[in-house]
């Protein structure tokens, strides 16, 4: 095929970040020369970590967003993205469940921005949302950070413009401690694993660190069920704290 | 009188804007580098949190540097806690420190700076003109990615470092294998300093005061006590509590004074203060770069657009540590690394070298065991008075070039500074 025409035949993909830690695209540089590759095959039309162009008009084939809309300028550059794209897809915790700006929810947020300012008049300061709340998300690619493994075996699915489908199945079926002796759970320690989206490779509990839960409830769960056997390992305040790290807590 | 505004600087972190009001001679009426992010409160919601969360939590703050905060973090609540770990433990942190400065250096120099020393735009064209240096470059951020997932669990938001130690330590086997690539990397660093080495930098000259950790006898880019700033030495306690003073009036940073002066930290200040501790071949690239440079000593740290070409040097100096430490870690036998701690009332201030220069974090633990204050000082909001100050001084001077040139001089700076805005807003 002619080289040009395949040029123009390459799906245009833009990667956007709204206020955040910006580590969903930092995963994805550490990604390497394998992103490099990937972007071989598309045209990166905006990704303000590497390229300064201004922002296209017209159709984009595929849109990330990471982060949270806190500012006006975010929910613009939101609402502006979601018109442009043909699919609209969500990278990490904060997008897709709120995240950890979303703990101020819980705490009043007047009060939460008193601790760092005290004249609060012109700072921008709405309760955290999850991005569905604005515009139509077509996928969610979840987890804080996002797995780029999962980034790049999902992004082959998007560029068909299909949406992929994830497995239904929970933290625990990739961990190692599953069923043996030194699982969280059977230790009387809290672990989500049970009732998240499996697909991190259960990175966390491998480390030795409990799951708290970063990727989501499974969809079509009663968590409340599990919650309440957590009951006999620690108290009620513990397992609400828990489940409002990652922003769990409101989609209960 | 003319305005000369930037709405959005690509490829920092976060993201910046310039505003500026300029007399019809050139000088600077009115100046701003502005923020693009949003306040996310994380120190607010801190407050009333578990100690365990505070370095998770903290570790949010910046997708980039998240080694430095939760290190950070985590030396705050063991001086509050009373918590003693070990030498293994220190070697351990160390390590992941060096790799976080170099997979964020390499990642800044390389991919965010270099093009404005030349008429490409994009990372297309950046790899098209440095194929090989890109692959070199990659790898040896590899190299510096790998120790961080091998230590830390995983590249972004490691979990396994903890107050008191790690919930895991690495198996010499896995560290065996990052030294694999030691050679490859090291090649790679020595490339870089050699092609920041024959750049031309731009011309500016303002006497600056740069603040870093010091130590008499070691680079000290991991946990540090004192702080050298100008011809001063002090305690982290003085000049944090006594010495600056942040803004609330410059929302949403927080900018940082001392003693009412705008102040320079990062890789050029570490050097300004230490680069006698630096191993003989690192020094000795200062040296040679000031010869092929054509300037001295005050025309170096007057000037930062050089702090690319030190974060150059760190990188080169930081790989070889890389390999010292992973060498000494395997001649020791490993242990379960993670003291206990009780939960009592107290405070800690600890100071450490993030890639962009030194961080300050501040916690309380109150009587009920849960976080009674916090407070984060980055680098960004300690350097963007000075950032201001140099663009004031630079300004002027090349207000007779077209406003495409003078829109590029200025974005050179800015990114020269390697800006990290979610640090800055947090």
């Amino acid at each position: 095929m002619n080289k040009k025409i395949k040029e123009k035949m390459k799906k245009k993909i833009a990667i956007v970040s709204l206020t955040a830690c910006e580590g969903c695209q930092i995963a994805l540089l550490d990604l390497g020369k394998r992103f490099f590759n990937l972007l071989k095959k598309v045209e990166l039309v905006d990704f303000s970590l590497l390229e300064e162009n201004a922002f296209p008009k017209g159709k984009i084939d595929l849109v990330f967003v990471e982060g949270n809309p806190i500012t006006d300028e975010d929910l613009a550059i939101l609402k502006k993205v979601r018109k442009q794209a043909k699919l609209l897809v969500v990278l990490g915790n904060c997008a897709a469940l709120g995240g950890i700006p979303e703990m101020k929810n819980y705490q009043g947020k007047k009060k939460t921005i008193r601790h760092i300012y005290k004249n609060t008049k012109n700072i921008a300061n709405p309760d955290i949302k999850e991005i569905n709340n604005f515009v139509k998300v077509d996928f969610t690619i979840p987890g804080c950070p996002i797995n780029n493994e999962e980034f790049l075996k999902y992004i082959k699915v998007l560029l068909t413009e299909k949406t992929p489908v994830m497995p239904m199945k929970p933290v625990c079926s990739e961990c190692p401690y599953r069923g043996k002796e030194n699982c969280y759970l059977r230790k009387n320690i809290p672990c989500l694993g049970p009732i998240i989206y499996a697909g991190c490779d259960a990175v966390c509990t491998k480390n030795n660190f409990p799951c708290y839960g970063c990727r989501g409830f499974l969809p079509n769960i009663k968590p409340e069920y599990f919650l309440k056997s957590l009951k006999k390992m620690t108290n009620k305040e513990d397992i609400e704290d828990n489940l409002e790290i990652f922003g769990l807590k409101d989609n209960l | 009188m003319s305005k000369l505004v930037i709405p959005h600087i690509h490829k920092t972190l976060g993201g910046a804007g310039f505003f500026s009001k300029i007399s019809e001679t050139g000088e600077v009426e009115d100046i701003k580098v502005n923020v693009l992010e949003g306040l996310r409160q994380i120190e607010g919601i801190l407050i009333g949190r578990r100690v365990f969360e505070a370095p998770l939590v903290i570790s949010r703050i910046c997708g980039i540097c998240p080694v430095s905060h939760i290190l950070n973090a985590c030396r705050a609540l063991e001086i509050a806690l009373d918590v003693k770990i070990s030498p293994q433990t220190e070697r351990l942190r160390r390590l992941i420190t060096s790799a976080q400065l170099i997979q964020s250096h390499s990642a800044h120099i390389f991919f965010m700076s270099l093009t404005d020393f030349f008429d490409i735009k994009g990372e297309e064209n950046l790899i098209k003109k440095f194929s090989k240096e890109t692959s070199a470059v990659l790898d040896l951020r590899d190299f510096g990615l790998r120790v961080i997932e091998t230590v830390g669990g995983r590249t972004v938001h490691p979990m396994t470092l903890r107050v008191g130690g790690f919930t895991k330590v690495p198996e010499k086997g896995d560290l065996k294998k990052i030294l694999v690539n030691y050679d490859k990397a090291y090649k790679a660093a020595l490339m870089l300093v050699k092609l920041f080495e024959t750049l031309e930098y731009p011309q500016l000259k303002r006497e600056t005061l740069y603040a870093s950790s010091y130590e008499e006898n070691s680079y000290p880019y991991s946990q540090g006590q004192k702080i050298k700033i100008g011809d001063e030495i002090l305690t982290r306690g003085d000049f944090f509590s006594n010495k600056i003073e942040e803004s609330l009036k410059s929302f949403p940073v927080k900018k940082v004074l001392y003693k009412k002066e705008p102040y320079m930290v990062g890789a050029l200040a570490r050097l300004k203060n230490n680069r006698n501790n630096l191993d003989k071949e690192s020094q000795g690239f200062v040296n040679s770069f000031w010869k092929k440079q054509g300037i001295g000593e005050k025309e170096f740290f007057t000037n930062n657009f050089y702090n690319i070409y030190a974060q150059a040097v760190e990188i080169l100096y930081l790989v070889k540590q890389v390999k010292k430490d992973i060498s000494a870690l395997e001649k020791e036998e490993l242990k379960p690394a993670f003291v206990e701690c009780k939960e009592k009332k107290g405070s800690g201030l600890a100071l450490l070298e993030a890639p962009r220069g030194i961080l300050m974090s501040y916690l309380e633990v109150g009587r009920d065991g849960r976080i009674a204050d916090c407070s984060i000082i980055t680098p960004t909001a300690q350097y963007l008075n000075n950032l201001e100050a140099d663009l004031v001084v630079m300004i002027p001077q090349i207000y007779k070039l077209s406003k495409e040139k003078k829109i590029k001089r200025i974005k050179t700076l800015i990114r020269a500074y390697d800006p990290c805005i979610a640090c800055a807003v947090h």
